[in-house]
Order: C-alpha cells, then structure tokens, then sequence
C-alpha cells in the first residue's frame, strides 16, 4: 500500500558495517525476496524498516513520508521474526488479537478477525495454547497470524516458513501470496531457500556483507547474475567457475582457451570481452545448461573433463567433473550415468556462458562502455 | 501466586526442553530419596528447635526435652500475648503493651521496605539491562561493592545522618514518628537494593529483545511494551523479591532498634524490638508468652517456606501437565 524506498543507508554496530550505503526501492505492493548468506545484513535492514534499528546514515521513505525518525509503534508494519517472539504469558488468541487491541477495536470485530486469520493458517485448535505449548512451525504461523491481523502496509518476514514441514510450506506460502495480493501488502521476505524466492518474488534483491548485489527479476537473477557472487550464490548446484585465458581480443573476433579448448565469441561479447584489461576471463555456466559428450562441438564451448564424482538424485544426476585443476558439475538425465574416471567433452551454448572481468568480477555484460 | 508458578513452571519446562530434552524430569527416585534424607537429617536440629519453640507458646513453661509430656497446654499464653499482658510486674499484676500496634508497627515497616524495594529495583534493573547509559558498567560495579558493605558496619554513618536530619523535627512528635518510620525503611531497604537490583537485571536479561520489539511494532508505546509485556514475565521474580524483602523489613532488629525503637524512644515497637525488651529482663519475664511472640515473629518465614513448598511442587507438576 505503499513503496518503502531507502536511500544510502549505512548500518554500523561499532566497527561492524551491517549495512553500506544500501540504496533501495521496495515497489507498492510488490513481493520481494532478500537473499543473502548468513551474516549479510538481512535481517538489520528488516529492523531498519521497521524502525527498530536507526541508520546510521541515510533516509528512509514509505511513499512520500520521511519516517527515519518515527518510532516503530508509528509506522504500521507487520514483521514476523527470525525467532518469532511470541508473548510467553498470553494464549495464542491473545497474542494475535494484541495489535487490535492496541488499537481499541470492538471485541466482536477483533474476535471476528483473529479467528479469520487463525483459520487462514490453520492455527484455530490452538487458539487456547500458550507458546511454550507450540511445536516451531506452529509458533511461526502464530507470529504470521500476529502480523497479517493488522494489516499492515508494509510486511516484513524474516524466514517465516523456515520450519514447517515441505507440504504445509508449498500450501503456506500459496496462501501467503494470494493474500498479499489480494491486500496489496508491499512485502519484503527473507529467505534461505532460493526456489521458495524465486517462485514466489516479484523482485529478488540479493545482498552481500551489507552491499546490494542485485536488484532485478528471478528469471535475471538466475539467468543474467550481475556479478560473480550472485552466480555462485544462486542456484543449486551453483554455477561453474573456470579461468580461462584471452588469446584473441578483437572488437570483432575475441577466443578464449581454457584446459586446452578454445571458443571464440563474435558480435557484441566479442566488443565487451575486447575492452578488458587483462588477458584474463571468468567463465560461468549453470550446470544444468551444460551437458556431457563423447566429442567437442564447433558451435559449443567444449571443454575436456574427467568424471570424478556421480550423485544419482533420481530426477536427474549430478556428475563433477575434473577440469585442469577445477571442479564442475553437470547435470544430467537420469540415462546417463557416466562412469568414475571416463573422459567426456563438457558442452556449453555460448549464449549460456557468462562472462565475468576478473578484478571487478562485474559481468561483462553489465559493463558500460 | 499459582498463576505465577504455573508461568515460570512452562517457560522452566521449555527452556528444560530446549536444553536437554527429557533428561531432566528422569531423575533416578533412589538418588531423590537419598538427597531428601540427607538434607531432612542436617536440617533435624534446626527444625526441633523452632518446633520446641512454638509449643512452648502453648505451654505453661519452656518446653525443652522430654517435658514436652509433663507440661500442659492451652491458648493461654496467646490470649495473654494479645492482651498484652507480655512483662510480668509484681504478682499478677501485668505492665500492659499494645501488642496490636507492634504488630501493625512491624507490618508498616515490612511492607513499606517491601514497596521501596520492588519499586525502586524492578526500575532500576530494567534500566541496568535495557538501557545503554554513561556509567552504567560503573554504577553496576559500584552496586556489587555496595553489597559486600555489612549493614552494621554503615550504622554509624547513616545514624550520624539521621540525628541531623531529623533536627527540624524534634519539636513535633507526630512528626517525628512519621520520619522515624521512613528513615528505617529508606534505610533498611537501601541495604537489600543491591541484590534486588541485580537479580531484577538478571530476570530482564533473559526476556529477549524481540518480544518487546514486537510490541512496539504491533503498536504499544515503550511504556505499555514495558507494561504488559515486560513485566508479566518477570513476575515470578518480582514476587521473590518481595517475599525476601518483607522477611528482612519483618525480621530486622538493628536498623528497627537504632532509629525507630531509640528514635522514637521507645514509643514505637515492632516484635523484634518487643522480643529484645522481654528477653532483656530475663529472670523476670514470663517465657512461654515470650515463645508466643517469637512463634508469632518467625511465622511469615514459617509459612513462607511452607507456600514455597506447595508452589514448587505445583510449579513441577504444572510443568509436567503443559
Ligand atoms: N546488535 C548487533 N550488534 C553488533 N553486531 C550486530 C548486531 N546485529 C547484527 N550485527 C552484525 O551485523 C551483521 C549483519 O547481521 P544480520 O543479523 O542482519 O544478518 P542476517 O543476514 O540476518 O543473517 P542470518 O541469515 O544469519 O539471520 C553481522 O555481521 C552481525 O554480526
Ligand atoms: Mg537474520
């Protein structure tokens, strides 16, 4: 219901930078997921939302209204967190109907909408309960419950389905979606599990030791990754990494060679690869975008490798493979089941290999000329 | 008070839970049986004496052994106490004490160190584990030393302070009680402030942030935050710190007889300055209604043990039903 922007805001806990010069906009009524490693500042920047932590430096916005300096009892915000923080001495009725409370509704109107909320989330038989009586899961639909009663212009949840089993999560979080859009709750969702922000984001903001990675759609996070981080973050197996070397740098023509294959690139990546500095590359693909063969293609990154590993996962198999002094992985389908220690050809589309400078570790794509 | 129990027995059995699954309610019955004979052993003595004591309350002499067959019991010495007929003059005759209003002087001060005490710590440790102020760690350090200080070796000074305070007084005498009365339990309070303030800091540390975050965020002000969320849960705490500090305002003999009973020269007594002025004279007075003022000056102690037995047992199975 409204957009949260943050504008250059820097977090410090004594000499520990949380957040840098974080430079946000959180669009009205967008789902997005924050994705970053433990330790990255997630959850700081939920806090800062929220107004519990102040920034350092930098303001903060919902829609026009500067709120840096509102107390957080004034900026109507849901946050689920990390570790739930249920009242222990009220029941769980009176933990979700507390915001309504607060806010002096009629006792019909907030018993009407704690149980339309705990219905939602199938928590109604354990209304009566004290927390401490809860498993996890329950409590963190609890903490849900407490949050979504509000309604909230802004909700922020700080892995909430992290422990509920697979089934009631996938039925969750379709609910949750559904009702985020239908209210129109401009929602920010951390979350470890990168297939739950990928298939429920409208945007994914990926974020590395207090610095923004990327901002951008799944299908780019995943398919064009801003830079080397967000390549190897993403993704499961996470992408390959190889350094290959530049042995031609033409505007027009530039070929690369790495453990004695050699690829040339034409067109528009062969202007950007001409422009870097050294005559170094890195090469990514994703190692569901490769495969293996018996014989190099022309028209294919093919890149010699040796079978080190096999995981046979059902669906599909993941080989690693030895590639001069590296690792890669490969997925393959499950009739292919290649044995330890065959040689095999690691096939790549160029249009699936990414391109990263090696000082800057920018893709290259992303490069302004 | 069982709300209480009941509470901190759940958050107990969940922190228990948390920690070491069902290891700890399958403790083995044999070890329990041994530790109770050991501690009901130690503890005999103790025990036969005050049980002594409160029967010669009923008793027409000092029971002490094997008399406890021969002496004969009834209310009297009770119905003597109340009607204050406590120090024995020449035959029959009795110097009479209004022993209501010890009573009543004794549950003043009590419950008087008790309010100091709850309200001055309960801010003061929220402050302490809340709050990042300039010299906090000083002031908290400076607290630990206050509470190594013995009382009695402060007893000079803070005396010291109390005749020149109360100077301007002195005139009305009225007055004077009153100041008596709020000087000893000022007093008497400061001393058990430093524990209290550290074991109130202790109950808020393990509140975590975020249930008060969360209130703040569904809406409360920091106050309400503070008030209905905060403080319920520290609520078992509270109460152990009132229990203790009405037994230190009931029992206290020497602040009680510095500055209220030699203040007020001895106008105003509690039972403890009471049973200091029968034993005093102790070929004269008439014991067993001595015992009847000490059983009556030991039973907040006596049922406070007593309470805290049947809470800790529906505190234990109170977490076994959650
Ligand atoms: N109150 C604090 N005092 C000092 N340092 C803090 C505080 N809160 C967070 N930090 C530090 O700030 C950084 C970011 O922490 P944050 O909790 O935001 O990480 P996160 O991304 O939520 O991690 P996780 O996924 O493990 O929850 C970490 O290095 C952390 O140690
Ligand atoms: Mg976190």
């Amino acid at each position: 219901m409204v957009e949260v922007s943050l504008e250059r805001v820097t977090k410090r806990f004594g000499r520990v930078v949380a957040l840098d010069q974080v430079s946000l906009v959180f669009e009205d009524g967008k789902f997005t997921a924050l994705l970053g490693p433990s330790g990255s500042g997630k959850t700081t920047l939920l806090y800062i939302i929220a107004g519990i932590y102040k920034p350092t430096s930098g303001r903060i916005y919902f829609g026009g209204e500067d709120v840096t300096d509102l107390p957080p009892n004034k900026r109507n915000v849901g946050l689920v967190f990390q570790n739930y923080a249920l009242y222990p001495h009220m029941t769980v009725y009176d933990n979700i109907a507390f915001p309504l409370r607060l806010r002096k509704l009629p006792e019909s109107k907030i018993d009407r909408k704690v149980r339309e909320v705990a219905k939602m989330l199938r928590i109604e038989e354990l209304l009566d309960r004290y927390p401490s009586q809860l498993s996890g899961g329950q409590q963190q639909r609890v903490a849900l419950a407490r949050a979504l009663v509000k309604e909230p212009t802004v909700l922020l949840l700080d892995e909430p389905l992290s422990n509920l089993d697979a089934l009631l999560r996938v039925s969750i979080r379709a609910e949750l979606k559904r009702l985020q859009k239908d209210l129109g709750i401009t929602t920010i969702y951390v979350t470890h599990d990168q297939a739950e922000a990928l298939s429920m984001a409208d945007t994914v903001v990926v974020i590395d030791r207090g610095r923004v990675q990327q901002v951008d759609t799944p299908q780019n996070i995943y398919n064009r990754p801003r830079n080397l981080f967000v390549a190897t973050f993403i993704g499961s197996p996470p992408a390959n990494v190889l350094y290959a070397r530049l042995t031609e740098k033409n505007p027009s023509l530039a070929c690369v060679e790495v453990n004695k294959a050699r690829f040339c690139f034409e067109g528009e990546r062969a202007a950007r690869l001409s422009r870097l500095g050294g005559e170094e590359v890195v090469l990514a693909f994703r190692p569901e975008r490769a495969r293996l063969g018996t014989e190099p293609r022309s028209d294919m990154l093919s890149i010699p490798a040796e079978v080190y590993v096999v995981e046979t996962l059902g669906r599909e198999n993941v080989v690693t493979l030895v590639v001069g002094a590296s690792m890669v992985k490969v997925v393959t389908p499950p009739s292919q089941v290649p044995r330890l220690g065959e040689s095999y050809y690691v096939l790549v589309d160029p249009r699936d290999v990414m391109l990263f400078d090696p000082v800057t570790e920018l893709n290259i794509d992303y490069i302004e000329a | 008070m069982a709300r209480l129990a009941l509470r901190r027995a759940r958050a107990e059995a969940r922190a228990a839970e948390r920690v070491m699954g069902d290891v700890e309610t399958l403790r083995s019955a044999r070890r329990a049986y041994l530790l109770a004979a050991v501690l009901g052993a130690a503890s005999l003595p103790m025990v036969l004496l005050y049980l002594l004591l409160v029967l010669s309350s009923f008793a027409d002499t000092i029971v002490t052994g094997p008399d406890i067959l021969e002496a004969r019991y009834s209310l009297d010495n009770w119905l003597m106490f109340f009607r204050g007929e406590v120090a024995p003059a020449a035959g029959r005759l009795y110097t009479t004490a209004d022993i209501l209003a010890t009573i009543a002087n004794t549950a003043i001060v009590a419950l008087g160190v008790t309010a100091v005490v709850v309200f001055t710590s309960v801010l003061a440790g929220y402050a302490f584990s809340r709050m990042r102020f300039r010299w906090r760690r000083g002031l908290m350090t400076f607290i630990i030393l206050l509470h190594a200080f013995p009382g009695v070796a402060l007893i000079i000074a803070v005396y010291a302070m109390y005749v020149w305070s109360s100077m301007p007084l002195a005139r009305s005498e009225g007055a004077m009680v009153a100041y008596a009365f709020a000087f000893t339990v000022l007093a008497r309070a400061s001393l058990e402030l430093p524990m209290s303030i550290w074991l109130m800091k202790g109950f808020f540390d393990r509140i975590p942030w975020e249930v008060e975050w969360s209130a703040l965020i569904d809406g409360a002000s920091r106050l309400r935050a503070w008030w209905q969320i905060v403080l319920p849960q520290v609520k078992p705490g509270i109460a152990a710190l009132a229990i203790f500090a009405f037994l230190a305002g009931w029992e206290d003999l020497i602040y009680v007889h510095v500055f209220l009973y030699i203040g007020t020269a001895g106008k105003v007594k509690t039972l403890a300055t009471l049973i200091e002025e029968l034993t005093a004279n102790i070929e004269t007075s008439y014991l067993p209604v001595v015992a009847a003022a000490g059983t009556l000056y030991l039973l907040p102690t006596i049922l406070f043990f007593v309470l805290t037995q049947k809470l800790l047992l529906e505190a234990y199975s109170g977490g076994l039903k959650a």
